[in-house]
């Protein structure tokens, strides 16, 4: 997991780009260092070569054929010159002397620079050792040949090719491991910020990021992101505070409102109107504090506090003894109201709250659904999540409206004026996001499927 | 505790909502002591012998769970309701578990106060072991969890026949929707929908539908209360 993240890094991606470009660099400085290398031995030899051959020319000059031959036969005596390589041949290509045996078959050449293998085993030398050597045909027919094995030149050049390589590819794995190691170790610390960004999305305000007390850069990223976390935490406490104090301050004038009217409607009266005119005011504050109750319970649940009395529930319980609740509500508009799917579905969370979705979901698609159609409770435990779902066979809702629905006071078009507040579904989003849980929507075509994935408990 | 006991201990620190509250239950037949700050509860708590004590969370002084968790640490027996208008299940929750009976959340009914207290009073006397309870000419087998009117029987789901056996053991007293819903449902938050009046709509046709009288009556505002004629 961490390796694919660290494979797939953008760090680890400016790495393999370096890593290139030094190895070109390197190569390039190798392939010099060993053209130089090369060109200086071989010239070495050539040098040595043309002064054999010099030497060997002036004693042909001086004392003729039969000097060069005594010449070359000392030259062979002599273990100094063991490398070296001789033929002199007649114009028939008979061998006069030398240590080559006969005149290299496929030569025809007259005076220069050759390279042959021979068949013939030189002392000290390879199988089939590589000659370089020198031709030059004397104005007789005669012809020398001055050469050196040089076999050990070209192990020579392969050594030093080997070495470059081996260290070229050394080079590659450890710069390779090390941007490995580098990466993970940025990947490693991004993560654990992201990790814990995702908790805080999840559960709330409370953690923060871990310092690993180097004091390096990412510490003090991480100090950073603590201390706006640190901030952000405060104001959130003091807005919860203030609505707190909303709440308690506004409730007592409410409680002495809502005294005042019931007096009024228990006591003496001047006449029947005044009595339905409190009773529906009694009733339109009552609303009013049902909305302001649901929007602290949401803000309440949001808080995340609840989540201390998570406990182990069966959703198929909680969704049976809903449509207990609701089948007197769905058998007033003729809906069947049924509950299908496993008999066992079990989430950690709080019974009251999930019991309140499910009753909301249920209510609306009682309330947007169909009369006299089908609404359907389904519980499943699929691949490991809990699954409910609640779908009716009415008009359904747009896909476009999918994300909307679930804002605080949103009402669609078409139910502006059923009966409702439009908080229902803010606070099932509440109570899923409390509980972890996923939100799907889906067309069942006819109406609309509401599908939460909650992760099953762990056992 | 006597049957005649009905002494009631409010602490309550906002002056009208206290003058209402002690009003009403006046009304109804109460004794009534008002305690303003949680150190007066405390006192008066002690000293008198109260058949409900019903404390407001909010207190200028001390916590009113605080005071309760004192009054019980001091051995005061009494049911108490807790009034809160913090009003949110969490601190309904720790009320309760701090050794509260009930809660009531603010702003109330005062029906619903006086339902409630009524509710906490009688469940202070000793608790009779029936197993047919009757109202006029229902009998409701608590064995069978069978109802029956003039012995033809009447077909409940077992929810309803909890509804219905709620209703009949707070005979002649107000029960709230929240009530219902608390002990049938044992739900402890507000559905904000008509819901109950649907379930016991249904539960009332299937009582009261062509007998010679009605049992079961809406209590406009609040709730029900279930009772026979005369």
């Amino acid at each position: 997991m961490l390796l694919a993240k660290t494979l797939t890094s953008s760090t680890f991606k400016q790495a393999l780009i370096a890593i290139a470009t030094f190895g070109m660099i390197v190569s390039a400085l190798f392939g010099y260092v060993y053209l130089s290398t090369s060109s200086y031995v071989r010239g070495r030899s050539d040098r040595d070569i043309m002064m054999e051959h010099a030497s060997l020319q002036g004693a042909y000059e001086r004392s003729g054929r039969d000097g060069l031959i005594t010449e070359i036969r000392e030259r062979i005596a002599d273990g100094n010159f063991a490398n070296n390589v001789y033929l002199l041949a007649d114009p028939s290509s008979a061998a006069l002397a030398g240590n080559l045996r006969e005149w290299p078959p496929d030569i025809t050449a007259a005076n220069g620079w050759i390279e042959f293998r021979t068949s013939q085993a030189l002392p000290g030398a390879a199988n089939r050792p590589l000659v370089r050597a020198m031709l030059q045909t004397f104005p007789n027919g005669d012809r020398l040949l001055v050469g050196r094995d040089i076999s050990d030149l070209d192990s020579f050049a392969d050594q030093i090719t080997m070495a470059m390589i081996s260290v070229a590819a050394l080079l590659f794995v450890l710069a390779g491991v090390a941007s490995i190691l580098v990466t993970r170790r940025t990947v490693g610390r991004i993560e654990s910020i992201n990790a814990t960004s995702r908790a805080i999305m999840q559960t709330g305000l409370d953690q923060r990021i871990p310092l690993r007390g180097t004091h390096d850069e990412w510490d003090r990223v991480a100090e950073n992101l603590n201390l706006m976390l640190d901030r952000i935490e405060t104001l959130m406490g003091e807005v919860r505070q203030v609505s707190d104090n909303v709440a308690h301050d506004l409730r007592t004038p409410l409680t002495r409102m809502r005294g005042r009217l019931e007096k009024a409607y228990h006591g003496q009266r001047i006449g029947e109107d005044d009595q339905t005119l409190i009773g529906d005011t009694i009733a339109d504050l009552d609303a009013v504090l049902r909305i302001f109750s649901s929007l602290t319970r949401i803000a309440q649940i949001e808080t995340q506090a609840r989540k201390g009395a998570f406990r182990t529930v069966n959703l198929v319980e909680i969704a049976g003894e809903v449509v207990e609740l609701y089948d007197a509500a769905a058998e007033q508009v003729g809906t069947r109201l049924t509950v299908v799917g496993d008999h066992e579905v079990l989430v950690t969370g709080d019974r009251d709250l999930i019991f309140d979705a499910i009753a909301n979901l249920v209510d609306n698609a009682i309330k947007h659904g169909r009369a006299g159609g089908q609404v359907v409770v389904a519980n499943e435990n699929i691949d490991g999540k809990a699954v409910i779902s609640i779908a009716d066979d009415g008009p359904g809702i747009p896909a476009c409206e999918y994300e909307q629905v679930f804002k605080r006071f949103y009402r669609l078009e078409h139910s502006r004026y059923t009966p409702g507040n439009g908080l229902g579904l803010s606070l099932v989003a509440a109570v899923a996001h409390l509980h972890g849980a996923r939100i799907e929507m889906l067309d069942n075509s006819p109406g609309l499927k509401l599908k939460l994935w909650f992760s099953a408990p762990v056992r | 505790m006597t049957g005649g006991h009905r002494r009631i201990l409010v602490v309550e620190d906002d002056p009208e909502t206290a003058d209402q509250l002690v009003g009403s239950l006046k009304t109804s037949g109460y004794q009534v002591d008002l305690a303003t700050s949680g150190n007066e509860a405390l006192s008066r708590g002690a000293a008198g012998d109260y058949a409900v004590i019903t404390i407001d969370r909010m207190l200028p002084d001390i916590d009113g769970i605080a005071v309760m968790r004192q009054l019980r640490d001091d051995g005061i027996a009494a049911p108490v309701l807790i009034v809160s208008a913090l009003g949110e299940v969490d601190d309904r929750v720790r009320g309760l578990r701090a050794g509260g009976d009930d809660y009531l959340v603010k702003p109330f009914s005062f029906v619903e106060l006086l339902a409630r207290v009524e509710a906490l009073g009688r469940r202070s006397d000793t608790i009779v072991k029936e197993t047919i309870l009757r109202v006029g000419d229902l009998a409701l087998d608590l064995m069978s969890r069978t109802a029956s009117r003039r012995g033809k029987e009447i077909v409940l789901f077992p929810r309803e026949f909890q509804l219905l056996e709620y209703l009949v053991r707070n005979e002649g007293r107000v029960v709230s929707r929240a009530m219902l819903l608390q002990h049938v449902w044992d739900l402890h938050f507000d559905p904000s929908t008509n819901i109950i009046d649907v379930y016991v709509g249904r539960v009332r046709r299937k009582v009261d539908g062509q007998q010679a009288y009605p049992l079961i009556h809406t209590v406009r505002g609040v709730g029900y209360s279930l009772r026979a004629p005369g």
